[in-house]
């Protein structure tokens, strides 16, 4: 059967940032430059055919735009100008808003009023929050946050937040996982996919695959933004009132010793965060390399709340510590902020928007390699071969 | 007027340290010039008035510059066209390859010394060409009235030479007048453009020096150039002009649609044809069309139907995309290409198609354009996806039906391939095939149009001589020359209309037009000692002899090019130049002095082509690579102008061997007049029966195609001749000489 050409598809992309593509001539210089496509996973030049074609179902299954970092030689290379680098980033965002069935993604990703209605609503409401559930009395001498507010709420709230969040992204990550493997991720045997979990971690924690981009500064500026906000994820989200006092609280209304290790990551995720961020925004600004050449609302909207998140931050303990007592009202009010940027930033973020490649990328990888080796399995190994022929008779009965 | 030989020698360049310049002297001084000097800097200020002086003094009225080779200093050693100047190359031929101070080193100098006196006392001053009681005319004469036909007439009017346009249809205008809009020609080369030919319509019509004949043919084309008898029919009347070039720009017709019913063509009348689109265009029909598809090489480049590119479809297909997504903005464009070959500067126009949102899909080879409910679905293979790939629902399919050559329709004229015994001479290069095309109906002996090249243009070499035709003085220039588009059209109309002024102005002064520009030597028929063969005028690569009917030549010597095929082919030897004759490279060759056998050097003569071997040769010198000291040379104008009488010479003069080094022949060929070497290596044929015949070996004499970048080959080429002619011993006619 011939694949039907859909004239309709650039003009959908064209909603998700993609603007130069057209000019794409399909030389084909720019899968020769990139140092991470192969001839098995070869792009950008084949998701361009595929959006100047309109090839919808292929774009849809085809695990490349995860695999791309953007290190943006193949836009530098570019002889027509065509910015392959920044078609692949857009792609990524149609594709992320594809396998959100809930539709949000799309919205947020297609409507700038949308995204900042949504954003600045929901800061809204958990500032109205605050408002309404606050302790009664707090400390106004002393800066003492539970006087405040009550950890363990906040803990069950983040815990909560951090289910339902989880749940939608991994609903979306299955979503990926069917486009791309079709047919085959039933048929694959489930050993095959826990042989990858090692993997899966690896590239989760490390994004090794970035650095096999020739200028591996970006992947090093990625790593400590990434390293940054996890150890402050994992303190202010596990460690918020100590797992039930196993380890000491993270929230505390004590002034912690400055070489508290709690404090020493606390430096190190500020500084990381703050200088990633910064380096990032500085790029977009200045628009000096070809992946900061072209920002979409959603990129500076995320460095802003990452910014802000990390900068508020800062302020709650710097407030809460400066002098003996500390900066009581501005401490609590920094609080509320701090969570009006951050909460918002984590439920648009991680589901539905940039934050959700922290999950897509190493999946894909491990989904692509688990169905190479299933096909060579399939050619080279006569047992496997006919195992997964037994199995798919025995399912068609 | 006697000749006064001056013979000189320059002793720069190292020659002195090479070479013994007394016994070089003496060899110059055995022919008693009138007087022999040396120099050290002979190409100086100083050298150059000391030649100067004798001249003036009246002591000598030639020069012979014994020294660097001919093809540098040419400039520094002009006498003016009453001095004749031989130059006898020491430096490139004998010092920079072979060793210095050794005796065969000396011998090769001073038998290229003899050589050059022989040459000379056998030259004469050549006498430009002007025919009796006849004014060599400096008119151009354009044929076509389309977009190159106008350009190649205002260009050479506005030049200030009178310009006759002649246009078969009503009005000027041709193809392109029809076009609704205009792919660019200038600027950004990225938006269309208003169609432009009304503009030059009324150029051609206002331009005083231009004398526009619509509604007419040229009937008849006698003469030659400068002398061009042109009838022309318009209407009922005839009209008679004399021309001096004529630029042919009779354009192309687009390939017979009728032939691509597997596109679908006549089965649905929702495909049509590039020049349909234009009418729908200008019409208004266009509004309304949602989607539409444009399929490239409709016909180009398949062996079937025209195996050529047709080099303007493609950016036609660009604008007419780019037209009708001006005209339905939001209508859908797709175009189905082998290649995109929007050249030079209309990357830029295919750049811009792409932004407009037309879809480019690479084919390989379309399966099917089939209608059903009045859309059109298009199957075929995607290349660069690797799969069948299908389009539905167009209202229109645009075939790109490419073009063919005014000159290819009609019939090929036949020519008799009989010998006198009625024997088919199957192995003898033939002139090309002319087709009775209805174009410039030439009074030739060899066909009434310019013969074809390839594919039925006319072109006459595809790299070195653009606008350059097989008839001198007839340029070919647009599409009627090879396919192309816009802007190369009206480049190439104007330089064809610039090689049509070059061959005005240098035959009005009997001169040679390219590739021997300015050469006023031309051939001269002893008429009395002609048997009538008709070698000469069939084997004349340019058509420049006419035959009556008792097959008697008629030169006409405008159409000459001065390659001296004519005189290679004669077997009477009755056809010479003032300055390149039969006598003269027989009196070179002898004037070799012939070692006698028990000395062991042997001698091998080498005729080289003027064109490509010499220069390689002299690279050879230049890059310092030796070769055998037994070899001599004899430039040719063309090893088509070799007579087999100096190869019978050189053999009976007890020389080993005869090579011969000319151009590559074949399809690629590179000889300067089309068939010179090939002609050489059929002639050869024909001697080495004579020399088995003698009981000599036929492998002494050979014929070796040469490129001038071979130049590193040929010291091994000749070394390994001289080794197998050592093989084969001593000429046994050496003893005779």
């Amino acid at each position: 059967m011939a694949t039907r050409l859909d004239p309709n598809l650039k003009k959908e992309v064209k909603e998700y940032g993609i603007k130069d593509s057209d000019k794409c001539m399909q030389c084909g210089l720019c899968s020769a430059v990139c140092p991470l496509a192969t001839t098995e996973e070869s792009f950008p030049r084949k998701m361009i055919r595929l959006t100047q074609m309109g090839l919808r179902d292929k774009l849809i299954a085809s695990p490349e735009p995860w695999l791309c970092y953007y290190c943006g030689e193949c836009s530098d290379f570019c002889p027509r100008g065509a910015e392959p680098g920044e078609t692949m980033m857009g792609l990524r965002r149609y594709l992320t808003a594809q396998y959100d069935w809930t539709g949000f993604s799309k919205r947020f990703y297609t409507s700038e009023k949308f995204e900042i209605f949504s954003i600045v609503g929901f800061a809204l409401l958990i500032g109205l929050g605050f408002l309404l559930f606050a302790g009664d009395s707090p400390d106004m001498e002393k800066a003492r946050l539970s006087t405040f507010v009550d950890a363990h709420v906040i803990e069950y709230l983040d815990l909560a937040m951090a289910a339902i969040l989880s749940a939608l992204l991994l609903s979306n990550v299955y979503r990926m996982a069917k486009f791309q493997m079709g047919d085959l991720i039933g048929k694959v045997p489930l050993s095959m996919y826990l042989g990858e979990v090692k993997e899966l971690i690896v590239h989760f924690i490390t994004q090794k695959r970035f650095s096999k981009c020739h200028d591996q500064r970006q992947w090093f500026i990625h790593l400590l933004i990434m390293t940054s906000y996890c150890s402050v994820f994992f303190m202010v989200v596990v460690l918020l009132s100590g797992l039930g006092g196993l380890l000491p609280a993270f929230q505390t209304d004590e002034v912690r010793s400055i070489i508290h290790p709690y404090n020493l990551i606390g430096y190190y995720a500020t500084f990381g965060l703050l200088y990633g961020t910064t380096y990032a925004m500085i790029g977009r600004l200045r628009k000096n390399r070809p992946a900061y050449k072209h920002t979409h609302s959603t990129d500076w909207c995320f460095l802003i709340l990452l910014w802000l998140t990390a900068f508020t931050g800062i302020l709650i303990n710097a407030f809460r510590s400066i002098g003996v007592d500390g900066l009581p009202l501005a401490t609590y009010v920094i609080y509320v902020l701090h969570l009006m940027v951050a909460v918002p930033m984590l439920v648009f973020e991680v589901p539905f928007a940039k934050w959700s490649h922290l999950a897509f990328r190493p999946v894909t990888i491990v989904l692509t390699n688990v169905k190479k080796k299933y096909h060579e399995n399939l050619k080279f190994n006569p047992s496997f071969a006919k195992q997964v022929e037994n199995k798919s008779v025995g399912t068609g009965n | 007027m006697d000749k006064k030989v001056g013979f000189y020698i320059c002793t720069g360049c190292g020659i002195a340290e090479a070479l013994d310049i007394e016994a070089l002297a003496k060899a110059g001084q055995e022919d008693s010039p009138a007087c022999c000097k040396n120099h050290e800097f002979l190409c100086g200020e100083e050298g150059v008035q000391l030649i100067k002086q004798d001249i003036e003094s009246g002591e000598i009225n030639a020069v012979i510059i014994a020294g660097c080779s001919s093809r540098v200093n040419y400039d520094v050693f002009n006498f003016g066209k009453d001095v004749l100047v031989e130059r006898v190359n020491l430096r490139e031929q004998v010092i920079w390859t072979q060793p210095a101070g050794e005796e065969d080193t000396q011998m090769m100098a001073e038998d290229y010394i003899r050589m050059g006196m022989a040459k000379v006392t056998r030259m004469e001053s050549p006498e430009p060409y002007a025919p009796e009681g006849e004014e060599l005319v400096k008119t151009i004469l354009v044929v076509g009235g389309g977009l190159s036909g106008m350009t190649a007439a205002l260009e050479s009017a506005n030049a200030g030479y009178k310009t006759i346009l002649v246009e078969k249809a009503d009005s000027l205008g041709g193809w392109a007048a029809n076009l609704y809009k205009m792919a660019p020609i200038k600027g950004s080369f990225n938006e269309l453009q208003d169609n432009f030919i009304p503009e030059l319509v009324k150029q051609v019509e206002e331009n005083t020096n231009i004398t526009v004949y619509t509604g007419s043919q040229v009937k008849n084309t006698a003469n030659g150039p400068g002398l061009f008898d042109v009838t022309i029919h318009q209407g009922g009347s005839e009209i008679n002009e004399r021309v001096g070039s004529i630029v042919l720009a009779t354009g192309a017709k687009p390939y017979e649609p009728d032939n691509l019913g597997y596109l679908g063509y006549g089965k649905s009348d929702k495909v049509i044809t590039q020049a349909m689109f234009e009418e729908l265009a200008a019409n208004g029909q266009l509004k309304g069309v949602e989607k539409i598809g444009f399929i490239q090489c409709a016909g180009s480049r398949d062996e079937e139907h025209l195996a050529y590119c047709s080099a303007a479809c493609c950016v036609e297909s660009l604008k007419q995309s780019m037209v009708f997504k001006e005209i339905n903005p939001e209508g859908v464009a797709y175009v189905f290409y082998k290649d995109i070959r929007s050249t030079g500067q209309y990357e830029h126009f295919y750049k811009s198609a792409q932004e407009n949102g037309v879809i480019f899909v690479k084919y390989d080879q379309i399966d099917d354009v089939a209608e059903s409910d009045g859309k059109l679905a298009v199957t075929l293979d995607d290349v660069l996806m690797g799969e069948k790939t299908e389009a539905d629902e167009f209202d229109l399919i645009v075939l790109a039906n490419g073009m063919v050559p005014t000159t290819a329709l009609g019939e090929v004229v036949e020519e008799p391939k009989e010998d006198e015994d009625g024997n088919a001479e199957e192995e003898q290069p033939t002139q090309p095939p002319v087709i009775e095309a209805d174009l410039l109906n030439l009074e030739y002996r060899q066909g009434p149009e310019l013969p074809i090249l390839k594919y039925g243009f006319p072109d006459s070499h595809y790299i070195c001589f653009p606008y350059e035709t097989r008839r001198t003085g007839i340029y070919a220039a647009g599409s009627v020359r090879a396919p192309m588009d816009l802007v190369t059209t009206i480049e190439d109309a104007t330089g064809a209309a610039l090689k049509a002024i070059q061959c005005a102005e240098a035959t009005s002064e009997g001169k040679a037009v390219h590739p021997r520009s300015g050469d006023m030597s031309y051939p001269e028929f002893y008429m009395n000692r002609c048997t009538q063969c008709k070698r000469c005028t069939e084997e004349c690569p340019f058509g420049a002899i006419n035959e009556d009917e008792k097959a008697n030549p008629l030169p006409n010597p405008t159409r000459c090019r001065r390659c001296g095929t004519c005189m290679g082919a004669c077997p009477e030897r009755i056809i010479s130049f003032k300055d390149y004759n039969i006598p003269m490279v027989g009196n070179m060759l002898k004037s070799i002095e012939m070692p006698e056998e028990d000395e062991e050097k042997p001698r091998i003569l080498i005729f080289a082509c003027e064109n490509d071997a010499i220069p390689a040769l002299d690279m050879v010198g230049i890059n310092r690579l030796n070769y055998n000291a037994w070899v001599r040379i004899i430039p040719l104008r063309c090893l088509g102008s070799l007579n087999l009488i100096w190869v019978n010479d050189a053999m009976s003069g007890g020389f080993d061997g005869v090579f011969l080094l000319g151009c590559k022949h074949g399809d690629d060929y590179q000889c300067h007049f089309m068939k010179g070497s090939e002609l050489a290596e059929y002639r050869l044929s024909k001697v080495s029966e004579t020399l088995d015949r003698l009981g000599l070996e036929s492998e002494r004499v050979r014929m070796t195609q040469v490129t001038i970048m071979d130049y590193d080959k040929i010291p091994k080429m000749l070394d390994d001749f001289a080794e197998e002619l050592d093989d084969l011993g001593p000429n046994p006619m050496k003893d005779f000489a």
